[in-house]
């Protein structure tokens, strides 16, 4: 059983990124392909995090991120949602506790060699620390993310949101992408794929 | 607090988190479309499933940018009667 897009998070994700498409649409006409395109992602992108409403860490710090790059878009589509705080609000600072690592480095040091297995079983659980390095990169706020527990519960929402802005924008594009004779029935497959959630 | 409380405690805090990330990792493996079609996805490694993990999240990233791409060149070469236009319009005015 694994978690996936409900019909009301793509409904959600349409409505504000069709309200941030409106917020660029006297630009949209006059601006060149590059700029619109910026415009477009950038809309999906506030649209998919606002949908956590502030709850998690990766979507804060995307909302961040894309307020440096057009502050007035983000207010303007998380003008209902306390959007000073959410730009504003300085993410959590839980860096390594150096002392402890250390500390219980030393610790470790000091047991008796180790048997074969528990060598292999070490080297499994470093490459684990580096391939959920790896998720720091991918995850926006990633690199504030230190406890490797709070990470993957972040990876998992964070999969889940990109998984609802990718359906839901495949489904318009290939709408309008679609010959005429084909646009009814993408327009209702992306009905269809809203309300089946 | 004294240092041997403090070992003791990060030692049982992280029995907890194996645990945690065990299940976790679990999760992960069936949020990933690649291993959870494959019949034998509890045999794939906790690091091949972050791997793929991190795979994933990139290629939706780039899914998504792609999608953006196709999207504003529509509204560069559309013509504004036909049903392609319309089904913007109603995305955008809505």
């Amino acid at each position: 059983m694994h978690m996936q897009p409900t019909s009301s998070m793509k409904e959600e994700f349409l409505q504000k990124w069709q309200m941030g498409l409106q917020i660029y649409r006297p630009l949209i006409d006059n601006t060149s392909v590059s700029e619109r395109r910026k415009a477009i992602k950038l809309s999906a992108d506030v649209a998919m995090a606002s949908l956590r409403r502030g709850t998690t860490c990766w979507s804060r710090a995307l909302i961040q991120k894309t307020a440096t790059e057009d502050n007035f878009l983000v207010r303007q589509m998380l003008s209902g949602i306390k959007a000073e705080t959410l730009i504003n609000k300085k993410l959590p600072k839980v860096m390594c506790h150096r002392k402890i690592v250390r500390r219980s480095k030393k610790i470790l040091r000091r047991r008796k060699s180790r048997s074969a297995i528990e060598e292999v079983a070490a080297k499994a659980r470093k490459l684990v620390k580096k391939k959920t390095q790896g998720l720091r990169n991918v995850v926006p706020g990633g690199e504030f993310m230190s406890n490797d527990v709070l990470l993957i519960q972040e990876t998992l929402d964070y999969i889940v949101s990109l998984q609802t802005q990718v359906n839901v924008m495949r489904s318009i594009v290939d709408a309008a992408e679609a010959g005429s004779e084909r646009t009814a029935y993408y327009l209702g497959k992306l009905k269809f794929a809203i309300e089946d959630g | 607090m004294s240092s041997g409380r403090r070992s003791r405690q990060a030692s049982s805090s992280s029995r907890i988190n194996d645990d945690q990330i065990t299940e976790l990792i679990s999760k992960l493996r069936q949020s990933i479309p690649e291993i959870r079609q494959n019949r034998r996805s509890n045999t794939v490694s906790a690091s091949k499933v972050l791997q793929e993990t991190c795979n994933y999240i990139r290629n939706l990233n780039k899914e998504a940018d792609d999608l953006s791409d196709r999207l504003s060149q529509l509204l560069e070469t559309i013509d504004p009667n036909s049903p392609q236009a319309a089904v913007i319009r109603s995305l955008i005015n809505e």
